[in-house]
């Protein structure tokens, strides 16, 4: 046989798959940007005792309005060994091919394969994030080239809120290990506590904001509320690193917990904005005239004095709305974002008794919402409802598609959100293999 | 002549835009040894083989894969641009000329024959100014193992009936590995840019000859 296979299936294009973002809320590394229609929503789902097998599991449902499964669980994947560890964030790597999920509770971050059949994610490998790295909690899983960036919540000495940032290259190996800052950092006391990465990379700069450590998180919200100590041990600070170097260059003083950090992905854009929980604050990171990087409150959400807590945004991908969900008062809000320095909230909808985070589609027209925020957070009887719903958005106002109910499926508590699509061709590998399959046939 | 499709969301029609003044210094940092490289018999210009380890082992070598016909401008050519301006700048920095090189290699085995790769490499490849390797494999499953272990993601497109078709899509990497053989960036075209690259190539440089 010719040893040397037909490779003219493969030797016409290039389509690089090279993205600005993904699904408005991924890192800007990743490839594959789904701009139409996903086919499926896999749900990172803590497992409740009792509940099913009682086990955290990646769930995922059927999202294609095309298809006869539409809105229906079509794989569930249970994790081994210990059944709950706070299943929580979740990413893919920049080749879009695995998705690493993590616990927040015993450290481990469970590997999927997606893109063999996303429909049918397989679990190949599992990682002890804290004995690795020291760092508990992996929280956010922020691809780069070849690598995946992890920001911890909280770390293995003392369980406070002091952690940092871990780097793994795709293949599961531990490469690099970057503390949060503390002390002074350029005139503003940074605290070493860390939640969300968000990077531009024209810019080269990367944002870190910060949560609560190991301690807080895993208390009973009712119970952590009342200890006025303990409430002192929350994040009030972002840190602008250099991203190449990986070294803090500014701190900024955001009080209150600011989460999840999105920059705009609007080309030419040069701000973030993220949203402080405590204090029920937009915030918005910009360059001064002077250049210098600097954070402002530029916005309310609802009623502070109320605590509705926000938890997830997701911003639009032209970077001129920000939904806003708010945990207590299962509150979905709507801000203009035209005028990023002055946000306005446009709309409002309750899509649940508690909801957390949110996930639009590319093109902004499908809404999805999840229920839970932390097994001891989460609230209790009638108000403890575990969902995935869907909605339709046409800018005026958001239509439920469909729901699945997670506690009448027994599956858990639905967590963090990530689309995919149906793959499309054939690896190289495959071809190969068929091409010596077919000539072995030939030559017989 | 060859289709094109569109490339996804891509900052910008001509490629990255690196803002190189808040790029850190050459030096003043350090790059995480993220893998090492695997190895692999290649092809140069001239039909011998050469183990890739071989080609790369005691130079700063940027690798990036390729094919000479593609033409998406953010894909290969993009790739090929940024390896221009890199070579253009090592042209005036002759330490660190001497101590690194370029490589293309190619994903097309069958098209791209040895002698193809010299005739696309024809005027960059002159070891005199700055060593440039036009590099192919002999076969498919020579290459995928290459391509695997690097992480390059390669995909087919297929038709209606699942018949592979001509179309191949890939992300966009370049990879710089030491002397030593092991990656210490992968560029994706969010930032591959020739002032990052190079400032790359010398923070490398300055590592110093025991680092291994």
């Amino acid at each position: 046989m010719n040893a040397r296979l037909s490779l003219f299936v493969i030797a016409a294009l290039v389509a690089s798959a090279a993205t600005r973002a993904d699904e408005t809320c991924n890192s800007p590394y990743l490839a594959k940007l789904i701009k139409g229609q996903e086919d499926f929503v896999h749900v990172w789902t803590l497992g409740v005792a009792g509940m099913g097998d009682g086990r955290d599991k990646l769930v995922t449902i059927d999202a294609n309005q095309k298809s006869k499964n539409y809105g229906k669980v079509v794989s569930k994947v249970s994790v081994p060994g210990n059944p709950r560890g706070e299943a929580h964030h979740m990413g893919f790597t920049d080749d879009r091919r695995f998705l690493w999920a993590g616990g927040l509770e015993d450290s481990r971050i469970h590997v999927f394969d997606i893109g063999a059949n996303p429909a049918k994610p397989r679990l190949v490998k599992t990682i002890d994030f804290a004995k690795q790295s020291g760092y508990v909690g992996p929280h956010t899983f922020y691809a780069l080239p070849g690598r995946m960036l992890i920001a911890g919540l909280s770390n293995t000495k003392d369980q406070s809120g002091r952690t940092g940032l871990a780097t793994y290259n795709n293949s599961g190996k531990l490469i690099a290990k970057h503390d949060m800052p503390t002390g002074d950092v350029d005139g503003v006391k940074a605290d070493g506590y860390g939640y969300d990465i968000a990077i531009n990379p024209a810019k080269n700069a990367m944002l870190t904001s910060s949560f609560t450590g190991y301690k807080n998180y895993m208390r009973p919200l009712g119970e952590l509320i009342k200890d006025a100590e303990a409430m002192k041990n929350f994040g009030s600070t972002m840190v602008l690193w250099d991203l190449k170097a990986m070294k803090p260059q500014q701190v900024f003083a955001v009080p209150g917990a600011p989460l999840e950090i999105r920059w705009s992905l609007k080309e030419g854009d040069n701000w973030a904005i993220t949203a402080a929980a405590l204090t029920s604050k937009l915030w918005l990171v910009k360059p001064g005239a002077d250049g210098k990087y600097a954070a402002k409150e530029v916005g309310t959400i609802g009623d502070p004095a109320k605590i509705p807590l926000p938890v997830d945004i997701s911003i639009a991908a032209d970077g001129k709305g920000l939904w806003v969900n708010t945990f207590m008062d299962g509150m979905t809000r709507y801000f203009d974002l035209t005028n990023p320095e002055s946000p306005k909230e446009t709309y409002s909808k309750q899509t649940g008794k508690q909801v957390n985070m949110i996930s639009q589609s590319w093109d902004g027209k499908r809404v999805y919402i999840t229920s839970s925020l932390l097994e001891k957070w989460d609230k209790g009887g009638a108000d403890n409802e575990q969902f995935v719903r869907a909605f339709d958005w046409d800018g005026k106002e958001l239509k439920q598609a469909f729901e699945v109910d997670f506690a009448k499926e027994k599956l858990g508590r639905a967590h963090h959100m990530k689309f995919s699509v149906r793959g499309s061709g054939k690896s190289m590998a495959q071809v190969a293999r068929e091409q010596v399959a077919q000539a072995h046939t030939g030559n017989q | 002549m060859l289709a094109l499709a569109a490339s996804d969301t891509a900052p910008g029609a001509g490629g990255p835009r690196v803002d190189a003044r808040r790029l850190p210094a050459p030096g003043s940092y350090t790059l995480p040894r993220i893998q090492r490289c695997p190895d692999g018999e290649v092809l140069q210009t001239d039909g011998r083989p050469l183990h890739l380890h071989q080609a790369l082992r005691g130079r700063i070598s940027v690798l990036g894969f390729m094919y000479t016909y593609c033409r998406d401008p953010v894909g290969c050519p993009l790739a090929y641009r940024i390896m221009v301006a890199t070579r253009d700048a090592l042209m005036h920095d002759a330490a660190l000329a001497a101590r690194s090189q370029l490589i293309s290699l190619s994903f097309d085995p069958t098209n791209d024959t040895p002698e193809q790769m010299r005739m696309y490499g024809h005027g960059q490849a002159d070891p005199a100014r700055v060593r440039w390797r036009f590099l192919t494999t002999a076969s498919v499953p020579t290459l995928l193992p290459l391509l695997d272990r690097l992480g390059q993601d390669v995909s087919v497109e297929t038709n209606a009936k699942g018949k592979p078709t001509r179309t191949l899509n890939h992300l966009l990497k370049v990879f710089l590995i030491d002397p030593q053989l092991w990656v210490r960036e992968i560029y994706s075209v969010a930032t591959l840019d020739q002032a990052a690259l190079v400032n790359d190539m010398r923070t490398v440089a300055g590592e110093g000859s025991n680092r291994g």
